[in-house]
């Protein structure tokens, strides 16, 4: 008996020490070659390969990911065991504490995207009174509302009715922001070096970002700008001069129109999506053609310090364009800045000397 | 057990550990790196490259591979046997592997393949089209380029219907 309890107290010892040595033996030979130990798994030799044709090519891989002890434990138990998902990806976890790595370097951005309603958290979006009071909770919601979540709306929130009170019930999500850097980048993507844009605002369109992709629920997987859909955009049978800036494509996904409902004029006469339906705000009016970014900036939405950039102070009509009753100022307005005209303001139509302003593109 | 021979048990056991774990066993889950170059070349001969990628640039081994490795472990057998006759084909034929083999040759090896063994080639056509045209998720259809090619909007744009609940069903 003696003997057996020393051989057991031998083996935990050892365990021990060797559980010691291999953790920081492992963190040292991952950290020290630059990936080429990550790729040592043949798993990851793709996802290795991905991030060295990136920005990012001079991180390491610890530089940003998890090396708990519990996550080295489970990525041996998924290796040895060949229980690996087709695709490779960041649980959700994982993905919200990859907010906090990009924060290391990208310290403006991530303010200026905490700051904006991009950072709204599971809490906010999925306990608001007045959405849930008037439409349905549902897994849908979570395309644009959480597309890393690992779940359904369920498991999420409850209870799924229009009466509440509703919580978020997955522990530790209420105050984790629902669309985290990886919403709209993908870091493990081919591509050439970023370079700083040569101008931030740009109507005919910026070059598009390799970086800059759509996190897609459904598809479990990025889609870049460069190759996600711009819709072609009715204001009734009339075709809208949609922006070819193709940075805003990443916007439609979420900010999408609608294709004609069962019933309506538009349906009726075979016209195409409408601006404006759903959750579009393409520009229409005095602002059609510019794309997202004319106004808004991209990490927080902010599109206060914009009317500058075109305009003069004062408006043909003398009024200052900041003043004008358009949500801008005013967000009851019945006029909104999206789709503002001038025949909502001159009813009885466009004084002469405006009409000659807008023709020579003053 | 000894103390001696416990620690030349932990010893033998981490060293077979660290051996498999630094083992490059290339990309494939379930190919050698002989049958996936194989397979890459009847794959390229169902789906050629043209103004688009080729079946096996647009990831179809990959997705055949991971794929084998689980929902389809049952054909294991069959692609062993099938990319063994590939290359003994392409070997009778061409005096080379079938990779090695040029496109014409491989073209003829693989027409051969469909004569001598039609129940693999359908196996291998019906997973190439699979993964060329199927969800990248999967492995195969590399950036979605057979959903470009075929011009389909891809993810699709789908706005919210504006609705009330509270105002009535019809809101």
């Amino acid at each position: 008996m003696k003997a057996l309890l020393r051989v057991a107290a031998l083996c935990l010892a050892a365990a021990v020490v060797l559980g010691a040595a291999g953790v920081s033996g492992a963190s040292l030979y991952y950290d020290s070659q630059h990936g080429a130990g990550c790729t040592s798994c043949h798993e990851m030799a793709a996802y290795v390969g991905g991030v060295h044709d990136s920005a990012h090519r001079s991180q390491n891989c610890l530089d940003c990911h998890d090396t708990s002890l519990a996550t080295k434990l489970r990525h041996i138990a998924v290796h040895l065991g060949r229980t690996g998902p087709e695709a490779i990806r960041l649980r959700d976890v994982d993905v919200v504490s990859m907010t906090s790595a990009c924060q290391k370097c990208h310290q403006q951005e991530y303010a200026t995207w905490h700051a904006g309603p991009h950072s709204a958290t599971y809490r906010q979006i999925f306990t608001d009174a007045k959405q849930n009071t008037q439409r349905r909770l549902m897994d849908d919601c979570l395309r644009c509302h959480g597309m890393h979540y690992d779940g359904s709306v369920r498991d999420l929130v409850q209870p799924l009715n229009a009466t509440g009170p509703w919580r978020v019930v997955r522990a530790g999500f209420a105050d984790q922001p629902t669309m985290p850097c990886l919403t709209c980048h993908w870091i493990h993507r081919e591509g050439s070096l970023e370079t700083k844009p040569a101008e931030r605002i740009s109507v005919a369109g910026s070059p598009v970002h390799d970086s800059l992709a759509f996190f897609d629920r459904r598809e479990r997987m990025h889609f870049a700008a460069a190759e996600l859909p711009l819709p072609q955009l009715f204001d009734g049978a009339t075709p809208v001069k949609v922006c070819p800036d193709r940075r805003q494509a990443i916007c439609y996904q979420c900010h999408a129109p609608r294709q004609p409902d069962t019933g309506s004029v538009a349906a009726a006469h075979h016209w195409g999506p409408q601006a404006g339906s759903g959750d579009d705000r393409t520009p229409l009016g005095v602002h059609e053609g510019l794309s997202c970014f004319s106004c808004h900036q991209g990490h927080n939405e902010n599109a206060r310090a914009s009317c500058k950039t075109c305009h003069p102070k004062m408006s043909h009509c003398g009024i200052d364009v900041e003043k004008m009753d358009t949500s801008y100022s005013n967000p009851a307005s019945r006029h909104n800045i999206h789709w503002v005209r001038c025949t909502d303001c001159h009813t009885h139509g466009v004084p002469r000397a405006g009409r000659a302003a807008i023709a020579s593109g003053e | 057990m000894t103390r001696r021979q416990f620690m030349a048990a932990g010893a033998m056991a981490s060293a077979a550990w660290a051996a498999g774990c630094s083992s490059h066993r290339g990309p494939w889950e379930s190919l050698t790196e002989r049958q996936a170059q194989t397979l890459a070349a009847i794959c390229d001969q169902i789906v050629p490259a043209d103004d688009y990628p080729s079946a096996s640039q647009a990831g179809v081994v990959t997705y055949i591979d991971r794929q084998l490795a689980r929902h389809y472990r049952r054909h294991r057998k069959a692609y062993a046997l099938g990319l063994e006759q590939a290359d003994s084909i392409g070997a009778t034929r061409c005096g080379v592997r079938l990779a090695q083999a040029s496109p014409p040759q491989q073209l003829q090896v693989v027409m051969a393949i469909e004569q001598q063994n039609a129940a693999f080639f359908d196996l291998v056509r019906k997973h190439t089209l699979e993964g060329y045209y199927g969800s990248p998720r999967h492995g195969g259809n590399r950036d979605a380029v057979s959903w470009r090619m075929l011009g389909v909007s891809q993810p699709p744009l789908l706005g919210r219907a504006q609705y009330d609940l509270s105002k009535g069903p019809r809101s």
